[in-house]
């Protein structure tokens, strides 16, 4: 029965996905359809013209199997024959050391700008 | 039907290379590497070609945009902690952005990428569909820039935790921010192995990253 309810959620997310589709054509911006949807369903929480537990179920098993909706363009790699040359070695060494650039930066970050904001509040 | 067949027999080896990895957490075994490896091995010996296994795979990779839409329910269900952190977020986020497109620029013209790799390269730490979005404004390739966004999902879920263990990083807004900075989808399921703040901060570097990326993204076509 539960997967049912979590089908069901994920059809009702695809409304919201669809009312995107359908509002880009008319948004100047090069904000994808999803991105738009996500607004969208953000704001019918809000207004509370539909209830979380309408999508919270579906929402959640997305969200949680993220990975798995990633495999298929992972597996679509051996079409770029590149990646797997001395060049796709190098590209594959920038994208480890800048993850890891950014990882660290981020997270120094937001380590010093939340300590900071606590101190103000005391 | 071959849809059907493709669907299954992904997310059974989707299934398990999840348990392989719970037994043995070596990030080799990481499902994002461990999966595709599987399937592409398995895809050669039935004589599959790539293209008709992504074409059989589809329902999958579309799931990606019901599941961005979905991101707005834990936004809502949180909006309290967003609302009180909402300068950490913005500052670290705009920051992160920012790193992440500066050093990408300059490692490329450091192994001497061409151009279209380079613009298709430039929104690599962003969640797919947005990435894809972003290469096509600026003018990349978006096959191109998903394989991009795969290698630092599979990069980001194998060297964040020990990034943040070498920083020695003890708050979940700082871990979650970094993950899902850093590494989009792939560092937002890893936070959730962390716990449930990080995995929340986490999706909110995500949505604010793809977000802020869009700004620079249009910035960048605007003026250059």
């Amino acid at each position: 029965m539960k997967i049912m309810g979590v089908i069901l959620q994920i059809g009702f997310l695809h409304v919201f996905l669809f009312l995107g589709i359908a509002l880009k054509h008319f948004i100047p911006l090069p904000i994808p359809s999803s991105m738009i949807g996500l607004f969208l369903l953000f704001v019918a929480l809000c207004c509370h013209v539909i209830k979380l537990e309408w999508v919270e179920q579906g929402a959640k098993w997305l969200m949680a199997e993220l990975l798995l909706f990633f495999i298929p363009s992972a597996v679509g790699i051996v079409n770029y024959q590149q990646i797997f040359s001395m060049q796709g070695l190098g590209i594959i060494f920038l994208i480890l050391i800048s993850t890891m650039i950014v990882m660290g930066v981020t997270a120094l970050t937001a380590e010093k700008v939340s300590a900071r904001k606590k101190g103000e509040g005391h | 039907m071959i849809i059907a067949v493709f669907t299954i027999v992904t997310y059974l080896i989707y299934l398990l290379s999840k348990k392989i990895y719970k037994k043995v957490t070596i990030a080799a075994f990481h499902p994002l590497l461990l999966a595709p490896i599987l399937l592409i091995v398995l895809i050669t010996i039935t004589h599959v070609s790539a293209n008709q296994y992504l074409q059989g795979s589809k329902l999958l990779s579309h799931m990606l945009a019901p599941a961005t839409v979905a991101f707005a329910v834990p936004i809502y269900k949180n909006l309290a902690i967003i609302k009180k952190y909402l300068g950490t977020i913005a500052v670290s986020i705009t920051i992160g952005t920012l790193v992440a497109m500066v050093s990408t620029f300059l490692l490329s013209k450091l192994i001497h990428l061409s151009d279209d790799f380079i613009v298709s390269i430039l929104p690599r730490s962003i969640t797919t569909p947005i990435a894809m979005e972003v290469s096509k404004e600026i003018g990349g390739l978006p096959a191109l820039t998903t394989v991009f966004v795969i290698i630092t999902g599979i990069a980001g879920g194998i060297v964040g935790p020990k990034v943040l263990k070498w920083l020695s990083i003890k708050t979940p807004i700082a871990k979650g921010l970094a993950l899902g900075m850093g590494a989009h989808g792939v560092g937002t399921s890893k936070a959730l192995e962390y716990g449930k703040q990080e995995s929340v901060f986490s999706s909110l570097a995500m949505i604010f990253a793809a977000l802020i990326t869009l700004v620079w993204g249009t910035l960048l076509t605007t003026f250059i």
